[in-house]
């Protein structure tokens, strides 16, 4: 047995490591899971008062957790080889509060959620992650109800940027971008709605996936929308996207909307490049919408890729309108019998937008799902003569906590709803997308933040955005270094 | 939709739904509801045909020891 093994602390600083380093590091047994998890721990008890991305860190369970991994490690015998197998071996993890967590309420940005009874189990995503190997950590604070992209959450506070703490981190899985900028852990769950997975990340400056509509089990999350809704990663690097998205694949009958397809790996198929794909930038609304750093970001995207070919998705405009009406109408739904009840508990940036959902005359929101499918298949013959499109995730990078308002190339928008406009035309109809994170070049002006690019592909092709990703990754025009805290 | 006829559609919509909006909350509802009227105004500018079906679909529910 050696010294690691044994006891003995590996010296190395583990707060910036990635999950595939920590699993490997584990594997090869130059570091016990205690020892990575513990320090996951005190980088979050280090940094958290400022960050303010953890809403329950749930140190006894994780430290049981990798007591139980350690010693299994250090027996002999085929259990300890498979628990080696595993792909994400004692990775800390995080997840957006959305996600049922065994013996807590499940908050969901709110503090209405915590008169609900203990989750008796957690999210199905949570168990697989944890299947895998990893250890769950703690949740993550988020938008109330998943309504915003911001996550300027009133009842437990903004989750502020730990690149500029000034600075919004992006909604409304807020916290999942902040926990991974800040060094916290190397891999968190967000949800994605219109935007909230891609926000986040760009705004953060890390990765995302939003995966295709259908694709990953919603089992054990609290809903916003159920016609849009999706789960997804966030992490440091593209391999370790693809590390948690291949360990939480799979049918599951409980989520109605989970579509019947086996597993599709993406890890064998990361190095694939970009070789013969037909990649063109979006023009149009996406343009049209982008701040100066947001279009110079796909500029550096494009060049890195080879192409110069735009198009312009017609009906982009009509799409975001439709996606509006649809979630505004099924979260207010839901959320109606409290709406009776306890309007006053509700978040004030939301409530009201609630409220006023609930209300939208049925004819619209009819409307809205057929002005959906009818986009849906117009984008779909354009993806028959395009593999891969490309466009901003934000208009601009992080805007100042409690900014009502931005403007984007000349008009002046309020900040909250706009900072998904670019984001929502695609989450309408289901699309898969990395979101990669692009620094501004030494000779840009500005302040150093980062936006993101979404790479976006046609349904259930998510092998075509890792691997779009993964090149952009490998020739350094996205990365995601940590903050300095 | 005007001012007035949001305001109208609004109270009866709420009542329908017995759904109480506290006059503080009153002015934020009227305002979310004239902005969802602008974005349906654009969904409503398309002309759909009866084939153009809904992206709200539903499969039936198998139970879990159909006989064959």
């Amino acid at each position: 047995m050696n010294a690691i093994a044994g006891g003995a602390k590996s010296g190395r600083d583990w707060h910036g490591a990635s999950a595939s380093g920590v699993a490997r590091a584990v594997r090869e047994g130059e570091a016990r899971v205690g020892e990575i998890v513990g320090a996951s721990l005190a980088r979050i008890a280090g940094t958290d008062s400022t960050v303010n991305a953890f809403t329950d860190v749930l140190a006894e369970r994780a430290m049981a957790r990798a007591r139980s991994l350690d010693a299994a490690l250090g027996a002999e015998g085929e259990a300890a080889t498979a628990l080696r197998a595993l792909p994400l071996l004692g990775v800390p993890f995080a997840v957006k509060n959305l996600f049922d967590i065994a013996g807590i309420p499940t908050r969901a940005g709110s503090i209405i959620g915590l008169s609900n009874a203990p989750a008796r189990a957690d999210a199905l995503l949570v168990q697989r992650l944890e299947a895998a190997g990893a250890v769950l950590v703690g949740a993550l604070n988020m938008d109330e109800y998943a309504y915003g992209f911001t996550t300027e959450n009133t009842h437990y506070g903004p989750v502020r940027n730990p690149h500029d703490t000034t600075r919004i981190a992006g909604g409304s899985s807020g916290g999942s971008g902040a926990a991974l900028a800040a060094g916290q852990v190397p891999l968190t769950l967000g949800s994605d709605t219109n935007g909230s997975i891609r926000v986040p990340a760009s705004l953060c400056g890390v990765f995302g996936l939003k995966p295709t509509y259908g694709r990953l089990p919603r089992t054990g999350s609290y809903p916003f929308v159920h016609s849009l809704d999706v789960l997804g990663p966030l992490a440091r690097s593209v391999t370790d996207l693809a590390l948690a998205y291949d360990a939480m694949q799979g049918h599951d009958p409980h989520d109605a909307a989970c579509a019947s397809r086996p597993a599709e790996p993406l890890m064998p198929q990361l190095s694939g490049g970009v070789r013969g794909l037909r990649i063109a930038v979006l023009d149009g609304w996406f343009s049209d919408n982008a701040g100066p750093q947001a279009r110079a970001a796909v500029s550096r995207v494009a060049r890195a890729l080879g192409t110069e070919r735009r198009l312009t998705l017609q009906g982009a405009v009509r799409a975001r309108a439709a996606a509006f009406l649809i979630g505004n109408s099924e979260g207010g739904a839901l959320h109606l019998p409290d709406l009776r009840a306890r309007a006053a508990d509700f978040e004030p940036l939301s409530r009201d937008r609630f409220i006023a959902g609930a209300l939208l005359p049925a004819a619209w929101v009819n409307q809205a799902q057929r002005a959906r499918l009818r986009f849906a298949r117009e984008v779909a013959q354009v993806l028959e003569g395009v593999d891969v499109l490309i466009a901003p995730a934000t208009p601009h990078p992080a805007t100042p906590i409690g900014s009502e308002t931005m403007e984007i190339n000349g008009a002046r928008l309020p900040t909250r709803p706009n900072t998904g406009l670019l984001t929502q035309p695609i989450s309408c109809i289901g699309l898969p997308v990395c979101a990669v994170p692009v620094w501004p070049e030494p000779d840009e002006s500005g302040a150093a933040l980062p936006v993101g690019v979404q790479v976006i592909a046609a349904p259930w092709r998510e092998d075509l955005v890792m691997r779009v990703a993964a090149v952009l990754e490998a020739g350094g025009v996205a990365s995601a270094p940590l903050a300095r805290l | 939709m005007t001012p007035e006829e949001i305001e109208a559609y609004v109270d009866a919509a709420a009542a329908a739904l017995a759904l109480p909006i506290a006059p503080e909350h009153r002015p934020g509802v009227l305002a979310y509801f004239a902005l969802a009227a602008g974005y349906a105004d654009l969904v409503n500018m398309q002309t759909l045909r009866p084939e153009d079906e809904s992206a709200a679909g539903f499969l039936p529910v198998t139970p879990r020891s159909s006989a064959t």
